[in-house]
């Protein structure tokens, strides 16, 4: 079962979601993931409502209109849009239709907001998505990182580089 | 004394929760340990406490060490949410069954290349008489371990190489420091009580790296995993105990900071360092571990302590993609 957090890394990187999914999670070490954590709890804290869990899913909040998943910055939301189209397409397996809503919650309290909406053509297109990731996952070995920008702060910059 | 989030305590008292505070107390008063940037907490002395403390601890994520009165380590205090990874245990297993020997003789070549790069520096400041162990370092040690030998051959020349070079103590160490014979539990004068506590501090430094990893603590490769003990934290430290423990010493003992007669018990036959001569080896140590460097790959600043965590995510590599194991080497820096 594929989760909210493996189809972002897909996304955004292909080593990573597999030692992920294989269950190699160096993000405990990682400060950025840490902060990522706490503003989910205080998110939390301010609306009564809290995290719910579907299946393998888990929603940061659901209101009358919009499923609504924070993030701490929109460096990458390629990655993000799949992450709520997933949400969204689980939801109306069980009968729920939401639109997404991502909130970006940056420093100085900047919050930019972006709407996402899904259809038949990206609901396909996800299918296809989520098929590719089982195959990447079940591969025996991690494919080969390639060094970008984004690398150097990443949890799993040592050990890919090492 | 507290550098890089770990904190000894070398007298008895009694360690509790205070607020969200650690406080040490015992008859001299309270003392206050900042939570938030303490890692790993070393009890040298009788410490007591209670579940609430071990609770509050554990939920910080910190390690507690524990020893006796006489430096021997007694055992650790983990954290719960440990980084389990079955997965990554089953093939760890796999790893030992199909390649032990290869990440063996590999943690033995690291020995010898560091021993030779420590004691290398000797030889250059005239120490002459050290060139035939230095050739034998260099020449046959890699030699040997290229043939196709047994686990316990392997073993027999890791043993040769740190006799030889406890012997070669003394062509550069003075008189009174030099080893007749390694004795472990308890060992029997100056130099081998240092080398015991210095061994022991590196093998809980690593426990504490391997518990940041995924790694099963105890499959080993070199070691038997037999031992019952954490018995890769054993292979994993070897690499450094020349960088991190003998340099510690010979620096110490070279610069006449620690002397058998000051810093020793006299009454153990000076088999055992006294409070003041752990303090100023604990201190030396934790300089000397958390020296920071440039990674050549990495292109990053790293202490020796991160880098046995680095060799640790090179051992889960190779568990996990066969890539070749080489434990840090001094001489490279990585």
């Amino acid at each position: 079962m594929i989760t909210g957090t493996l189809i972002n890394y897909y996304f955004h990187c292909q080593t990573q979601c597999w030692l992920h999914a294989n269950r190699l999670n160096l993000e405990e070490n990682s400060e950025d993931v840490r902060i990522g954590k706490v503003l989910h709890e205080i998110k939390e804290e301010k609306s009564k409502q809290t995290e719910i869990k579907i299946d393998n899913i888990k929603i940061d909040r659901i209101t009358k209109d919009y499923l609504i998943e924070f993030k701490k910055s929109d460096s990458d939301p390629e990655a993000v849009k799949w992450q709520v189209l997933l949400y969204l397409h689980k939801l109306r397996q069980k009968g729920v239709e939401r639109l997404g809503k991502v909130e970006y919650h940056e420093k100085n309290h900047n919050t930019k907001t972006e709407i996402i909406e899904l259809n038949d053509e990206n609901e396909k297109e996800l299918l296809a998505v989520l098929e590719n990731i089982q195959k990447l996952i079940d591969s025996p070995i991690p494919p080969l990182p390639k060094l970008e920008n984004k690398c150097k702060k990443c949890a799993y910059y040592e050990y890919c580089f090492i | 004394m507290a550098k890089n989030h770990t904190r000894y305590i070398f007298s008895m008292g009694e360690l509790k929760r205070k607020d969200n505070s650690i406080a040490f107390s015992n008859e001299k008063g309270n003392f206050y340990i900042p939570i938030e940037d303490t890692r790993e907490l070393y009890c040298l002395n009788e410490v007591s406490f209670n579940t609430k403390f071990l609770d509050f601890i554990s939920r910080a994520g910190i390690t507690l060490h524990l020893f006796n009165y006489h430096g021997n380590y007694s055992g650790t205090f983990y954290p719960k949410d440990a980084l389990i990874s079955g997965d990554l245990t089953i093939k760890q297993a796999y790893a030992y069954m199909q390649s032990r020997h290869e990440v063996a003789k590999n943690i033995v070549l690291a020995i010898s290349k560091n021993i030779y790069e420590t004691v290398y520096h000797y030889y250059r400041h005239d120490k002459k008489e050290l060139k035939p162990y230095l050739d034998w370092l260099k020449s046959d040690v890699p030699k040997f371990l290229q043939k196709d030998i047994s686990i316990e051959q392997i073993m027999f020349i890791e043993g040769q190489v740190w006799s030889r070079f406890y012997d070669s103590f003394k062509h550069f160490l003075p008189e009174d420091f030099v080893m007749n014979k390694r004795v472990k539990r308890p060992p029997d004068n100056p130099i081998n009580a240092l080398v015991s506590f210095g061994n022991t501090l590196l093998y809980t430094k690593t426990i504490s790296q391997i518990y940041n990893t995924h790694l099963n603590q105890s499959i080993s490769f070199l070691h038997s995993p037999r031992e019952g003990r954490f018995s890769l934290s054993l292979d994993l430290s070897e690499a450094f105990k020349p960088i991190v423990v003998f340099k510690t010493i010979f620096d110490l003992v070279g610069r006449k900071q620690l002397q058998v007669t000051k810093h020793f018990d006299k009454s153990l036959n000076y088999a055992l360092l006294n409070e003041e001569g752990k303090k100023i080896f604990i201190d030396a140590f934790e300089t000397r571990i958390n020296e920071t460097f440039m990674h050549p790959r990495l292109k990053r600043k790293v202490s020796y302590k991160h880098c046995i965590k680095l060799d640790g995510y090179k051992l889960i590599k190779h568990i996990l993609e066969d890539r070749e194991f080489t434990p840090f080497s001094l001489k490279e820096k990585m």
